[in-house]
């Protein structure tokens, strides 16, 4: 192989996509030709630059995006919701047909009460209570909750008076105990899954309070997110000796459909060992279906000198 | 050792089946399931269309269509490749349709006029391993607007496989389905792609 061949060969040999053979006769051609390989380190330090310039998107905009999306897939699921945001008499006419067949009823996702409710001490947090910039008189993301009135004149126009929701930004730090309480909401906002899988994954770090303690066992025993349950057990780790923690993961191991989620909690039910643990984990493999967690539950069975089976 | 080696392959096994079950479930319409399938893979989808496009802006965009292309067509998918590759399929014809119709408009630049003179959009975003030195700092910021004048001279294409091969690892065979070429047909775009690089970046490190 010659240099100009060697050469053209550098870029494919450094991604590792040559032939065998060809790599080995490149390599063959380095250990004798300095000059290639100088060419190697130049395409090296290349690499090198281009790698430090790669760009990590911020956490801020995954966040945004991921809002943007549930936003989306919310407006896919309900077009009456779709038309809220796209044009705002259209939403005048739904609230008219909304109560004329009260059946048909604005989807409003239950953790804005609740951010509703918090939004005194909220406020105080941020300092600051900026609403979203309005567009002739009405809010771009605003939700509607509730028509109070419709009022119409005899110049054929009407007054109609509803309660909005809107979206708010509030910051602080995770150890400040009002932004704990924003987040115990968080965890239990039923319409996004996202939510409650941030929430969770930030709260786990300071289940030191009762309080989060049982909001993190509430969410591994009920959330039907996986995500959730996941970040959820994740936190409750450090509590893996405590009675009520132990009682509420042998229930989740026995009743959970994920078996990532059963494989977590029989480590968490191994690393302290009681009694208990052993019937537990007899009961569940009697009924398990994945072969992994059989295996798990047998070696665990095994390492506590207890049979697989009852007798 | 040999255990713990053991336990990783039967971990990813139970990941991999488990991917299965939850791709299942949003087949069957489970919300909860999507979001968890997006969740997975949300990072690199938004980290490779931010390094791709260069701009926050598309970034998103692509993001948002993306997941929703996933949304309505997760039903179409058969499981005859990897859910991964599937969804970069979708990512990249996205983002290779912003990339052309950049290339019409010729708006490759992500600096933006202000009242406040130019700025740089990318400016904000944190590249990876930047340096708290000025000096280094004024020196990265050389080399970057270089990298990314080099990347502007990349086609659409050249582009998306360079990335895909240099920033995501990916294997040229794997780029090559995704793109809907050959592996021989990504290998040329990857040394042309590489070659530009190189004449533009040559003196500069």
């Amino acid at each position: 192989m010659n240099c100009d061949a060697v050469t053209k060969s550098i870029a494919l040999y450094c991604y590792g996509e040559l032939a065998p053979d060809v790599e080995d006769r490149v390599e063959e051609h380095l250990d004798a030709c300095s000059e290639c390989r100088g060419e190697l380190e130049k395409h090296k330090a290349m690499a090198a630059a281009l790698d430090r310039h790669r760009i990590s998107p911020p956490a801020e905009l995954l966040s945004e995006c991921r809002h943007e999306l549930a936003r989306a897939i919310y407006r896919e699921e309900s077009p009456v919701t779709r038309r809220i945001s796209s044009d705002p008499w259209a939403l005048f006419r739904d609230a008219f047909s909304s109560l004329l067949h009260p059946g048909i009823r604005f989807r409003q996702p239950a953790g804005a009460v609740a951010l509703v409710a918090l939004g005194f001490f909220a406020a105080r947090i941020s300092g600051t209570w900026n609403p979203a910039t309005t567009l002739a008189g009405f809010t771009p993301d605003a939700v509607v909750s509730s028509i109070r009135s419709v009022l119409p004149d005899n110049a054929g126009r009407v007054q109609i008076s509803l309660d909005e929701t809107h979206r708010r930004v509030i910051s602080g730090r995770l150890d400040d105990q009002n932004i704990q309480r924003l987040l115990l909401a968080a965890a239990r906002e039923q319409d996004n899954p996202g939510v409650r899988v941030e929430s969770v994954g930030l709260l786990k770090d300071h289940g030191g309070t009762g309080e989060i303690r049982s909001a993190l066992l509430e969410a591994v025993a009920h959330d039907p997110n996986p995500g959730v349950r996941l970040k959820a057990l994740d936190g409750l780790k450090r509590f893996s000796a405590d009675g009520d923690v132990r009682r509420t993961l042998a229930q989740v191991l026995l009743k959970d459909q994920n078996s990532a989620i059963r494989i977590q909690v029989i480590d968490l039910l191994v690393a302290n060992q009681d009694p208990s643990t052993v019937s537990v984990l007899q009961t569940l493999i009697g009924k398990e279906d994945n072969n992994y967690v059989r295996m798990r539950c047998r070696d665990a069975l095994r390492e506590m000198n207890a049979s697989v089976g009852t007798f | 050792m040999l255990q713990d080696a053991a336990g990783a392959v039967a971990a990813r096994a139970v990941a991999r089946v488990d991917e299965a079950a939850v791709i299942r479930a949003v087949q069957r319409g489970d919300q909860d399931a999507f979001e968890q399938l997006v969740r997975s893979y949300d990072q690199s989808v938004l980290r490779l269309a931010m390094n791709l496009l260069r701009s926050p802006e598309d970034a998103r965009d692509v993001y948002q269509e993306a997941f929703l292309r996933v949304y309505r067509n997760i039903h179409t998918f058969r499981f005859d490749c990897s859910f991964h590759t599937w969804l970069y399929r979708i990512v990249t014809n996205i983002c290779l349709d912003h990339l052309r119709k950049r290339k019409v408009r010729r708006e490759e630049s992500s600096v933006v006029e202000t009242s406040d003179g130019p700025v740089d959009r990318m400016d904000s975003f944190e590249e990876e391993g930047s340096h708290s030195d000025p000096e280094r700092t004024l020196w990265n910021r050389q080399l970057g607007n270089r990298i990314d004048a080099a990347l502007g001279d990349l086609t659409p294409r050249e582009r998306t496989v360079f990335e895909l091969r240099h920033y995501q690892g990916l294997r040229l065979r794997t780029i090559g389905e995704m793109l809907g070429t050959s592996e021989e047909a990504a290998k040329n775009c990857l040394f042309r792609a590489t070659q530009k690089m190189r004449g533009v970046l040559g003196d500069l490190v």
